[in-house]
């Protein structure tokens, strides 16, 4: 169960259709490796005491990590390095910084938005 | 095998939760993949090793349960390198807060990652990077090597703290993220009490089995493929439901979409929605999950030709596989259903975590 067993599938192919077999895959990897540069509709809204902001949709490009998407919110806020601040989805879950906006946008919006909650306090702990 | 439930069953009249039986496949795949263990070969940077450091003995070895966190990790090698390697003068002035890891090839390891996932994602990456280095190695384990710095951690790439706290933050997060991709809310982790939540944090510390699985069968779905109504987490069935002939509402094939990411060697992480069923309700497949969103690495596969008398059982045409799937570090059929793997080898966090490898030149 620990470990990984990739011996190989079939051995009595020729060198050469291996080697083809491989530079297919890997070019199949470069595809899946583009970023996804479409733009999805993020919408901030304030829980608690959390100031609100001026405007609170915004445009962010898909590939990028949630982890962008915190650091625009505290830049927008003014937020400095050690002020608390709780990002949540949905009002329910706090997204691993490293989800892509794709990802999430994918599973989890809403109306064509994906709904950003941002917090002083910790909620929904 | 635990006497917990980790298959919800019907409760027959009269019964009590203590009469839950366990499905066995269930119990038994659950507990294969808790008790995975991942080899582990952790070097202090030699660059940065204090002075006085008894050297040649800087490397430290172990088998590491998959489920488990580095972080948790740390107190074992601090114990270690603190007894053994440093003086005392370097064991005061040495921060655990600057510690970070990363691999021989500069990757940088992540503290939220399952050790299990940080080892298969490694396996199926260096292969691309270096197949003839690799492809000679067989099916015996190699360890994960990392390189402990001891100093100027990269918080940009690190993402989180090295702490416990944060650990389990991120931990209890990605429950809930799985919570709600299952069912569009996170009610049944919120439903849980505090000393649960905090138990099945603590069942992953200590890696035990049945602590985890106590708290986690209530947020965990059966894997009964509809055919028994699952009862509520306290045992007490709903009223005015037929036992027997209902679907199990809470099942692993009425969930809305399973949680599962796949890790495509040296990135990118893709998330998809997995229905349980296919349109004309069969089980949705880990072969035709791929082959719907990575067709050009698992292209459908050619149907069987029509039988013939000479031919009463025709195979379809094989053909040569670019790439395999990898669940808990196992090749996983691709007839596997993917709500089963849902929640038969899914990680602590609840997650599917499908590995990518490309087959060997």
């Amino acid at each position: 169960m620990a470990t990984s067993n990739t011996t190989s599938r079939a051995t009595n192919h020729t060198m050469g259709e291996h080697s083809e077999q491989f530079e297919e895959a890997l070019k199949a990897l470069d595809v899946y490796k583009n970023k996804d540069v479409s733009k999805v509709v993020v919408r901030f809204k304030a829980v608690g005491n959390a100031p609100i902001m001026k405007q609170n949709f915004y445009k962010i490009t898909a590939s990028n990590r949630f982890q962008a998407v915190i650091h625009f919110l505290r830049k927008e806020l003014g937020w400095t390095s050690g002020e608390p601040l709780f990002t949540y989805i949905n009002l329910s879950f706090s997204p691993a910084p490293d989800d892509t906006v794709a990802n999430l946008f994918k599973a989890c919006g809403t109306d064509g938005h994906l709904i950003v909650n941002y917090s002083t306090t910790q909620a929904w702990g | 095998m635990s006497a917990y439930g980790t298959t919800r069953q019907p409760p027959t009249a009269g019964s009590g939760p203590k009469d839950k039986t366990t499905d066995y496949h269930t119990a038994l795949f659950r507990r294969l993949a808790w008790e995975g263990t991942v080899p582990i070969e952790i070097r202090v940077d030699p660059k940065e090793l204090p002075a006085n450091s008894d050297r040649g003995l800087e490397c430290y070895y172990l088998q590491a349960p998959r489920v488990t966190y580095l972080p948790l990790l740390l107190p074992e090698i601090r114990r270690f390198l603190m007894d053994v390697v440093f003086d005392e003068a370097a064991a005061s002035s040495l921060k655990e807060e600057d510690w970070w890891f990363e691999t021989e090839e500069g990757t940088v390891m992540k503290w939220h990652w399952p050790i299990g996932l940080i080892y298969d994602t490694h396996t199926i990456s260096r292969f691309v990077r270096n197949p003839t280095a690799y492809a000679a190695s067989s099916s015996t384990a190699t360890p994960l090597r990392l390189i402990l710095h001891l100093a100027s951690p990269p918080v940009e790439k690190l993402l989180l703290a090295p702490s416990q706290e944060a650990c389990k933050q991120a931990f209890m997060g990605q429950i809930k993220e799985a919570d709600f991709i299952r069912w569009g809310s996170t009610k049944r982790v919120t439903g849980l009490r505090k000393n649960e939540q905090d138990g099945i944090w603590e069942g992953i510390k200590d890696h035990n089995f049945d602590d985890y699985w106590r708290v986690a069968s209530k947020v965990t779905p059966s894997a009964s493929p509809g055919s028994s109504l699952s009862a509520q987490s306290s045992g007490h069935t709903r009223p005015g439901t037929d036992i027997g002939t209902a679907i199990d509402r809470d099942g692993a094939y009425s969930v809305r979409s399973i949680p599962a990411r796949i890790y495509l060697p040296d990135g990118p992480v893709l998330q998809e929605f997995v229905s349980p069923l296919l349109e004309d309700g069969t089980p949705n497949t880990l072969g035709k999950f791929l082959s719907a969103h990575l067709s050009l690495l698992f292209p459908p596969r050619p149907p069987a030709p029509p039988p013939s008398r000479s031919n009463p059982n025709p195979q379809p045409p094989s053909v040569q596989e670019l790439a395999y799937a990898m669940v808990q570090g196992v090749i996983t059929p691709p007839e596997s259903e993917m709500a089963w793997l849902g929640v038969c080898l899914a990680g602590a966090d609840g997650w599917l975590n499908i590995c990518i490898g490309i087959n060997k030149v």
